[in-house]
């Protein structure tokens, strides 16, 4: 390990970071990426345990104020309905994520254009799509080709099976003539490239343990670092450092794992710690120059914070609906209400996704929800017994509308354990997605109803999921015009020329799918221009 | 914190977590404290931060209440002691379903999900098809941002 300066250096190895690396390995350019956690091998996966549920409430909780690792930050979440949840290693919240797969669709690049809403962003669907298709193709993505509710592309594997309780939702959907689709997923259906189809686990937040799922710890990691990448890891970013003469990035502070702060030179930085982490280790980059934060000069930094609101209804049955078997969160995915459609009484729209059942630990502390236990005495012996089997669930997933209140923001007293300034994040919901949401409960229970549902329940009120801010975006957004975006349209920052930003933050709207296929084709497509304008790279 | 589980009168807690899991025996399913539960709790007291605290203050009041330990007396400290009521069910919750025996009672297997995981059949194409014809009679749903319109084949 040297400290010389450096080609590229990449903050965070988690989706967005491992494969911008890997767009930049033709460029010869040296590449260090720092990484604020350890290599998590599968091996430590607690799939593997007897008693592998109880780590979703320790050191494998997707909430970091959970599980209080040394690689965490805590994050002050008083004033949010939302949590923001991550994972902190090589594979970043890919090693927990949930492995969905949708694609954003093309009117989700023209919110303002088509709804009057938000604003469109500088770049649209069709040139992202060759980054989706080549993102696919690194990661190992299952699917059925032909959704009518996309332009054509077709996954390279088959789709994973849907189980038995995909196929009843899906004679429900076809009976109310709604629209569903076997969910795109970054799960294998069978063995390819050297790794393991899906054994139908269930676990896949707990880490892919038999390797089908497409964390980055998987994909691209084995390549980069085979190919020459330098990975350090337990190495927190603390400030981006500028020079205030020539106005642009001349490397980063970092604290390495012997706890000592650490100065590394290089030519160009990437962030690419999410929509929570890059606003944060911006603001904390505050200088003469930038005195408001790096890259601030709009303001725009931590603003219009985006997640995906949801909430869920389940269905009882009359029969085991074997949900525990498959992917968690992956079986079929309806966009029937995707699509705006101002006689619904709220602009933009929403997805309706079948995820399967939980282990029965996780339902007995989550309940209907995912946040309330269920009751206990006779009701809890009569709920897991009859009711817990039986289910099938839908989860509206809302798209969030930016707005600027929503914001990241220095805490003025949390620091993580390096004492550095923790995030605080300030979220409402808006009156829109509440509409959205209350419209997706009462669709989701028509269609559990039409499915042959005996029973529905739900969380009630107008509560969404609280430990549920997986999607973070929209804190740096894209654009065209300085005094309202953070970067470019390719992801370079307007204040600083060699200054890149590839994660979710860069988001100028957030869909209402999963967004690391997005954030990946993103930062593919960054890699790109980076290396078409490789000779005026500053300019 | 406590340092010894002597401390803690663990027949009455395993009396209290049989009424907060009780048995099926229809079935033959244990309760929480039938299975030692107790155990699990006591150890999750000794390392969670407030755990003895929640613990001892709970069976604390359980003890001096002036009316038999049955159900509707847990529904009213349930209310007037809710911190400590709520840790000592998410440990109960906890302790129960972390064992194999209980997981498998509920329909989930018992061994740990890697590496064997379940057998689920990939349907037939043909059952594919079948399932999203309807779906793809529609033709294309999306919008077309060019002109906002939906497209159409």
């Amino acid at each position: 390990m040297t400290h010389d300066t450096v080609d590229v250096l990449i903050v965070g190895a988690g989706a967005s970071g491992a494969a911008i690396a890997w767009s930049l390995l033709d460029t010869r350019m040296r590449i260090l990426c720092l990484e604020q956690g350890p290599h998590v091998p599968d091996s430590q996966f607690p799939s593997r345990d007897d008693d592998y549920e109880l780590a979703r409430y320790g050191a494998f909780s997707a909430d970091p104020n959970v599980r209080k690792l040394r690689q965490d930050y805590p994050i002050n979440v008083d004033e949010t309905c939302i949590t923001p949840v991550n994972f902190n290693g090589v594979g970043g919240s890919t090693i927990n994520f949930l492995g969905h797969w949708p694609r954003m669709k093309p009117s989700d690049f023209r919110a303002r254009s088509l709804d009057g809403v938000a604003q469109d962003w500088p770049i649209d669907y069709d040139i992202l799509a060759p980054f989706y298709d080549q993102n696919d193709r690194n990661t190992g993505v299952s699917g059925l080709g032909g959704n009518p509710a996309y332009p054509v592309y077709t996954p390279e594997l088959p789709p994973i099976p849907i189980g038995k309780l995909g196929q009843k939702l899906a004679m429900g959907f076809n009976a109310l003539g709604w629209h569903w689709w076997p969910s795109d997923v970054a799960i294998l259906s069978r063995d390819h490239d050297g790794r393991s189809k899906c054994v139908n686990a269930g676990t896949c937040d707990l880490g892919c343990a038999a390797g089908a799922k497409g964390g980055t710890n998987f994909t691209y990691w084995p390549i980069l670092e085979n190919a020459g990448v330098e990975l350090r890891t337990q190495c927190r970013v603390r400030e981006v450092l500028t020079d205030d003469t020539t106005g642009l990035a001349t490397g980063v502070l970092y604290y390495g794992p012997d706890g000592h702060l650490h100065s590394q030179k290089a030519e160009m930085v990437v962030l690419a710690c999410n929509g929570i982490g890059t606003p944060r280790l911006l603001l904390n980059s505050a200088s003469k120059s930038f005195p408001e934060g790096l890259c601030n000069r709009s303001d725009q930094v931590g603003r219009n914070l985006m997640f995906h609101p949801l909430t869920g209804v389940s269905g009882v049955f009359d029969e085991p609906m074997e949900g525990h078997k498959g992917p968690m969160a992956c079986a079929i995915l309806s966009q029937e209400f995707y699509e705006g459609d101002p006689a619904r009484g709220f602009s933009r729209g929403y997805g309706l996704h079948s995820g399967r059942s939980t282990t029965p630990m996780t339902y007995a502390l989550g309940g209907y929800g995912i946040d309330s236990p269920i009751p206990w005495g006779a009701a809890h012996r009569h709920i897991m017994d009859n009711v817990y089997p039986n289910l099938a669930s839908l989860t509206v997933v809302a798209e969030d509308l930016p707005e600027p209140h929503n914001r990241v923001t220095l805490d003025p007293s949390l620091t993580d354990s390096d004492d550095v300034p923790a995030p605080k994040v300030s979220y409402t919901l808006g009156d829109n997605t509440r509409a959205m949401l209350a419209h997706g409960t009462a669709r989701a229970t028509e269609l559990l109803l039409a499915a042959g549902a005996r029973t529905i329940l739900n969380k009630g009120g107008p509560e969404v999921w609280r430990r549920a801010g997986w999607h973070q975006m929209g804190t740096c957004r894209m654009g065209e015009n300085p005094d309202t975006s953070v970067v470019n349209e390719w992801g370079r920052c307007h204040d600083v020329k060699n200054l890149f930003i590839v994660d979710g933050s860069i988001f100028v709207t957030a869909g209402a799918v999963n967004p690391t296929s997005t954030i990946q084709a993103l930062a593919l497509y960054i890699g790109d221009r980076i290396k078409a304008n490789i000779a005026t790279l500053f300019d | 914190m406590i340092k010894h589980s002597d401390n803690i009168d663990r027949d009455l807690l395993s009396q209290i977590l049989d009424l907060l899991i009780p048995a099926g025996p229809a079935r033959g399913i244990p309760g929480a404290g039938a299975i030692g539960v107790a155990d699990f709790v006591i150890k999750a007291a000794a390392f969670c931060p407030d755990g003895s605290a929640h613990l001892v203050a709970f069976l604390h009041s359980v003890k001096a209440a002036p009316r038999p330990l049955e159900e509707s007396l847990l529904r009213s400290l349930e209310q007037a002691q809710a911190a400590d009521f709520q840790w000592l069910l998410r440990q109960t919750y906890m302790g129960y379903y972390s064992r194999p025996d209980m997981r498998a009672s509920v329909g989930v297997a018992p061994w740990p999900v890697h590496p064997k995981g379940y057998d689920v059949a990939a349907e037939p194409q043909e059952t594919l098809d079948a399932l999203t014809a309807p779906v793809r009679a529609r033709g294309p749903i999306y919008r077309n941002p060019v002109c906002g319109t939906k497209v159409t084949t």
